[in-house]
């Protein structure tokens, strides 16, 4: 069974009067312990598609009715509690601007997961476990030495290793990543690139939609999205 | 958990919230405040109003009642009174020393039983005192001077009994005028008064005293004309009498101050005849002329038939410590009245004679002030509510600023609700930040009030509390912790309030658009 598999994916914006159809009826399904990639051009609708599967947005409704399925459970039309769950527990986020907190520590922003997951009372019953945690996924990917700075007072490659320990915070089973390298250059995205290898190793389940191949070439099964359409690389 | 931690890191790390915190708490500050001071003024006027009345009153005007001695061992002789005391009021034209005529209350007063009930000692001006005014730094008020010390004290007695001493050692009547009454006490503007001509000079080397150079009433006298009205109410020829000037009271109300006369009571009794007389047989027509049995005519004489019994027309209660409610008191003197006006015909009764608490009594005073009070506390919580746009203002511009970060959560799984409760608790914690700062700085100003208000006065050259003007040589204002905590939590609620509108803000931006946000 696969952990996610979404069918006729719509996504229409409408600016002013002109529809402006994305998605038209994209069709995807990862298995347990994949690593996809899926190219697409600047605009091809890659963050819009990453956010219907991370349920952060909605697909347009129509016919043939679009689906989400994670695991056995169908997402589209779910109630917003749901969702939330879904994000907390099941989904970790990484983006091309790393979108840490800005007035949060490394450590804190790595610890603000485990806190949207746990609730004030079970997070402080165990926090030194959580810090344990947060501290150690810090140190996996190399930032063992940062835990009490900002954002502002580390490099890219540095902000983009904590925004990968603050997804994978709450252990999620999908980590979805949107262009992780975008924003950095060869040598600092290659190493980003293999803690991403890394943790596919591991067994991580993961999808990193770019417009860089050589980023794709990490994946074990490459798509492409092309006039809103999903057609094997 | 992320709330406590967010609004944590926001407070502590922009500049926004401290505005929002300065602005709430200058708006909590400045109510508290105004409110301290216009509780105190009116704390103080009713005191002052409260000072010449005592608990409760009992009134039955111009005419009076009789037996009225009795009614007072009856009252005192209730566990919860302390004491009673009769008095005569009534009006009179009054010629002052430079020939003005005022028309005055006069109240005749037993001095020492009076003072049991209303405190009538401390009313009086003219005394001995060690206390200067606030702003009499250089202890100019004359009454601080131990040179007169002797003198004050002899004037004091004077107030207290309502006599001054004469030739041959006796004591004559005499009268205790408001410190307004005859226009020559001037307050200055350091607080205290001070005769309006004369200087200061020591007693004189005989040891004569010079009392008009320490206060006013030197010699000075006053002629009351006034209407006696007898136990029927028929009004009675004019009468006229001097007194001297023993004393002046304050009271602190100027309507009091300015056209009271206090009288010694067993003077203005007689003037007023309503002292204890014979009763004639109003058949016989004293007066007319009559033609006696041996066919002679001649005036007939008054037949004595009885004692027309002597009257008051007031008398002061005081209760005791325990009975602090006014109106219990008022439910037990008017028992008291009850049997008594059964025992006595003669006196009015109980359902019509006026039995009122000292608050009913200034009525209109206290509801004047009470009213004040509630429009500039209405007036200043609409100035407040400009605190809750500046915290709305301010949220709105943060949440926009923010916008990038609640996308962020909500990615990382944070719920709508989530999010917005985030802002509001935001914006209470700014509330109490804001309040308690406010409560804190009122604390310091109100307890400093008058050191403030002197050292703005010095520095700008403007008094705005002009002590001439008002009758408190000081700023009243009392910080009560239970009206400043009430304007504390309005002021949290206000900026909670002021947090909702940019909360449902950031809890229906859509995640998506947020973290496009760049
Ligand atoms: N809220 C929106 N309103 C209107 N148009 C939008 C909106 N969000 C995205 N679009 C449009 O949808 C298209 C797809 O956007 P999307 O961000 O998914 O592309 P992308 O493949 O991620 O591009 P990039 O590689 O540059 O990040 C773009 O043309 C964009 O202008
Ligand atoms: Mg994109």
């Amino acid at each position: 069974m696969p952990l996610i598999a979404a069918a006729n994916l719509r996504k229409t914006y409408r600016l002013g009067r002109v529809d402006v159809p994305v998605l038209r009826g994209v069709e995807i399904s990862v298995e347990p312990g994949e690593f996809v990639a899926i190219l697409g051009a600047s605009g091809s609708g890659k963050s819009t598609l990453l956010h219907l599967l991370g349920a952060l947005d909605r697909p347009d409704r129509g016919d043939p009715a679009p689906s989400i399925r994670y695991r056995d459970e169908e997402l589209v039309g779910r109630s917003a509690s749901t969702l939330d769950q879904y994000r907390t527990t099941q989904v970790g986020f990484v983006f091309q601007f790393y979108h840490l907190l800005p007035e949060l520590t490394t450590l804190e922003n790595v610890l603000l997961g485990a806190m949207i997951a746990q609730g004030r009372l079970r997070f402080t019953a165990s926090r030194a476990e959580h810090v344990r945690h947060a501290t150690n996924l810090l140190e996996r990917v190399g930032l063992g030495h940062r835990l009490r700075h900002r954002p502002t007072e580390l490099s890219g490659g540095e902000r983009q290793r904590a925004a990968l320990a603050r997804a994978l915070m709450n252990a999620p089973p999908l980590v979805l990543a949107d262009e992780p390298t975008g924003n950095l250059d060869r040598v600092t995205g290659a190493k980003i690139l293999d803690l991403f290898s890394e943790m596919h190793r591991q067994g991580q389940t993961i999808v990193v939609v770019t417009h860089d191949e050589a980023t794709a070439e990490r994946a074990q099964r490459v798509l492409r999205l092309v006039d809103g359409q999903m057609v094997k690389a | 958990m992320y709330h406590a931690l967010l609004t944590r890191k926001y407070l502590t790390t922009k500049i926004m919230p401290l505005l929002a915190s300065l602005a709430v708490m200058l708006c909590t500050g400045m109510v508290i405040v105004v409110w301290s001071v216009m509780g105190g003024f009116l704390r103080h006027l009713v005191d002052s109003g409260r000072s010449l009345v005592g608990d409760v009153v009992v009134d039955w005007p111009n005419v009076g009642f009789p037996h009225y001695d009795e009614l007072i061992r009856r009252l005192e002789a209730r566990p919860e009174i302390e004491a009673a005391s009769p008095a005569i009021v009534s009006y009179a034209l009054c010629v002052l020393p430079d020939g003005r005529k005022e028309m005055v209350m006069i109240r005749g007063i037993d001095g020492a039983s009076f003072e049991r009930v209303t405190g009538f000692d401390r009313a009086l001006y003219w005394k001995p005192t060690t206390e200067p005014a606030r702003r009499d730094t250089k202890r100019e008020d004359p009454r601080l001077n131990p040179q007169y010390a002797g003198v004050l004290n002899n004037v004091f007695e004077a107030g207290r009994t309502l006599t001054v001493p004469a030739p041959g050692g006796v004591r004559v009547p005499a009268v205790v005028p408001g410190i307004e009454v005859t226009g020559y006490s001037r307050r200055s503007p350091l607080g205290f008064y001070s005769t309006g001509f004369g200087r200061l000079s020591p007693p004189d080397a005989a040891g004569g005293e010079r009392w008009g150079e320490v206060f006013t009433p030197k010699d000075v006298s006053l002629t009351l004309h006034c209407v006696p009205v007898d136990s029927k109410g028929n009004i009675l020829d004019v009468v006229s009498r001097t007194f001297p000037v023993a004393n002046e009271f304050q009271t602190g109300v100027y309507e009091v101050d300015r056209k009271t006369v206090l009288v010694e009571f067993a003077e203005l009794q007689r003037l007023l005849k309503m002292d204890a007389a014979g009763a004639i047989d109003a058949a016989t027509r004293p007066g007319t002329v009559g033609v006696g049995p041996d066919g002679r005519e001649s005036f007939v004489l008054p037949n004595v038939v009885g004692v027309s019994p002597a009257r008051a027309t007031t008398v002061y209660v005081r209760g005791k410590g325990e009975v602090g409610n006014a109106e219990e008191l008022k439910a037990i003197v008017t028992e008291v009245y009850t049997k008594f006006a059964v025992d006595h015909p003669d006196a009015p009764a109980a359902g019509i004679i006026g039995i009122g608490t000292w608050r009913d009594q200034n009525r209109m005073m206290i509801a004047a002030v009470e009213k004040e009070t509630g429009l500039v506390l209405i007036l200043f919580s609409f100035i407040s509510v400009t605190a809750v746009f500046l915290v709305l203002a301010i949220f709105w511009s943060m949440v926009a600023e923010k916008t990038k970060d609640i996308g962020i959560l909500r990615a990382l799984g944070a719920s709508r609700s989530g999010v917005a409760w985030l802002w509001i608790r935001y914006g209470l914690a700014i509330g109490v930040v804001g309040a308690l700062g406010g409560g804190t700085l009122a604390y310091f100003v109100v307890t400093n009030i008058n050191e403030i208000h002197e050292w703005i006065g010095q520095t700008t050259g403007t008094f705005v509390w002009d002590p001439r003007v008002y009758y408190f040589s000081e700023i009243p204002a009392r910080f009560k912790w239970f009206d400043a905590s009430i304007v504390v939590v309005a002021g949290v609620l206000s900026s909670g309030i002021g947090a909702f509108v940019p909360a449902l803000r950031a809890a229906r931006l859509d995640p998506v658009r947020a973290l496009r946000f760049e």
